[in-house]
């Protein structure tokens, strides 16, 4: 499951650099603000799971740590 | 006597303005809940307290909700194309920390310009009080187009490809188009996560929706959770951490080393120029080629504030990383001196010219004029006009011909520079300067002067 999972991101990940090796077309643009602003909301998942990774993961290690070394 | 500064009046929530001297901020009515909400959830004290945000005081508050401020200071405005990498990746780090206790506070930074950010003492400070609004529950942060364009963009173009495309922020003062940085980084750069993020795929966001009138804009609101967000800061905040590299070699760095001076010559127009700045006890000096500070660090050491300028990026790089840590009275900048910084922006007023940030005290131009009349066939009295608009008095050095370093200039060009002598060069200067004191260098040709504007 969890190899399967790895290589769906892999999958992903490569995915998204080989459309991003395709360079785009320059352009003066009307309004370069919409698409930050969605942009934002198409990323805000992954930036969401990444602080609740880190912060799970944070406390895990605390609490190892903490009975690993009791004061 | 007060008028208004030009570089404010895009904002609604208020102005800067100049009186008696003294710059001071007005705070419209419309925006007094936004200003109140800055102290009352105490953000105000906690990026004062970190050395994040300018301190101000309240002047005036009017019955009909205006208040005046005044902020501490800014001894020398200087602008983003100005920078070196490190200081535009100081700048950017110092913004990023701001929002960081703004989301934790309910608050957030409603831009994220590059040029609300001032060095004071050495330090990137935010200066715009203003900046600061509530936090929207949901709303993604309306100043990220801004962080990327104005700091990330230009930051991971001079780190990554050349420093000198930092100038690309002279053209493009609303940042660096993401677009255009995205065409000119290098291809590894997109399976870099944070900048295959931050400036590849948004960039291709900003142009899928630039002529959309149904972006879905309104479906975006709503769904950035504080979480999203506080992942936001930190993987910008890490993107940018990352942009640092060694000083690039360049022959400027290593100047000082060559074949200009010998140990005796050296040491000798130490103590001169330290007798000569004695004299004036200047309070704001502008050190005209500065390469990598050792002669803004003897004016600094007297209690003068320092602008260091140099046109070579990466003696400013190591005069800036000498400098960083430590409380500072220089300010080191990038400035070509043959093309200076113009007025930019709107009616040319925006951001002000080199030219029109002067006077100072003090101009030191040492080892500079032979760049000027021979380098770049500037004449020698053009050079004492705008060297007379620039500071009050000068202490500058004469190179002559003979010395190996314009010897090297004259080795690839005709010598058509008859007036370039000691004779010629005190003419020309005396039609704008009276000359207080005249001291040959030690174990040189050179000569060393100080000049008081007539």
């Amino acid at each position: 499951m969890k190899i399967l999972a790895r290589r769906v991101a892999w999958v992903v990940y490569l995915t998204m650099c080989f459309s991003l090796l395709i360079v785009p077309v320059a352009n003066a643009y009307i309004d370069a603000g919409s698409g930050s602003f969605v942009f934002q909301a198409v990323i805000a998942f992954g930036l969401a799971s990444a602080v609740a990774v880190r912060s799970s993961w944070g406390r895990i290690r605390s609490f190892f740590r903490g009975r690993s070394h009791p004061e | 006597m007060s008028h208004r500064i030009a570089g404010s009046f895009r904002d609604p929530s208020g102005f800067v303005f100049r009186e008696d001297g003294v710059v001071k901020r007005q705070v419209n009515p419309g925006f007094r809940s936004e200003f109140d909400a800055l102290a009352n959830s105490g953000l105000y004290d906690e990026l004062v307290g970190a050395g994040l945000l300018v301190s101000h005081q309240v002047e005036r508050e009017d019955a009909d909700g205006t208040v005046v401020i005044v902020p501490r200071q800014v001894p020398f405005v200087s602008y983003p194309y100005e920078w070196s990498a490190g200081q535009l990746r100081a700048a950017a780090l110092v913004t990023l920390r701001a929002q960081r206790a703004a989301l934790e506070r309910g608050m957030t930074l409603r831009d994220a310009s590059a040029f609300n950010v001032q060095f004071v003492d050495g330090r990137p400070l935010l200066i715009d009080t203003l900046s600061f609004g509530p936090l929207e529950e949901g709303m993604p942060w309306v100043g990220y187009r801004q962080f990327c364009q104005h700091f990330l963009a230009p930051l991971a173009l001079m780190t990554l490809v050349d420093v000198r495309l930092g100038q690309l922020s002279r053209h493009h003062l609303d940042g660096v188009p993401l677009d255009l940085a995205s065409t000119l980084l290098p291809q590894r750069t997109r399976v870099v996560p944070s900048l295959a993020m931050h400036i590849h795929a948004h960039a291709r966001s900003q142009r899928r929706y630039a002529h959309d009138p149904d972006a879905p804009t309104a479906r975006a609101k709503g769904r950035f959770s504080m979480n999203a967000f506080r992942g936001l800061v930190d993987s910008l905040e890490s993107a940018v951490a990352k942009l640092e590299r060694d000083v690039p070699e360049s022959t400027w760095v290593d100047y000082y080393d060559g074949d200009s001076y010998t140990d005796e010559s050296f040491e000798h127009k130490s103590k001169l120029v330290a007798a000569f700045l004695a004299d004036v006890e200047p309070a704001q000096v502008w050190d005209l080629g500065a390469n990598t500070g050792h002669f803004s660090r003897i004016a600094a050491s007297q209690g003068a504030q320092v602008v260091a300028f140099d046109v070579d990026a990466s003696a400013v790089e190591a005069h800036y990383r000498a400098l960083r840590g430590e409380r500072s009275a220089i300010l080191p900048l990038v400035m070509d001196l043959t093309n200076p910084s113009p007025g930019l922006g709107w009616e040319h007023t925006e951001r002000e010219s080199l030219t029109a940030r002067g006077p100072v005290d003090l101009a030191l131009a040492l080892a500079l004029v032979h760049h000027l009349a021979i380098g770049d066939n500037v004449p020698l009295r053009r050079v004492a006009d705008w060297f007379a608009a620039l500071a009050s008095a000068l202490v500058i050095e004469f190179v002559g011909k003979s010395d190996p370093k314009v010897r090297r200039l004259l080795a690839t060009r005709d010598d058509v520079f008859d007036d370039y002598d000691v004779e010629g060069f005190e003419a020309a200067f005396a039609g704008r300067f009276d000359t207080l004191r005249r001291e040959p260098v030690h174990g040189s040709e050179r000569v060393l002067y100080l000049m008081r504007r007539r």
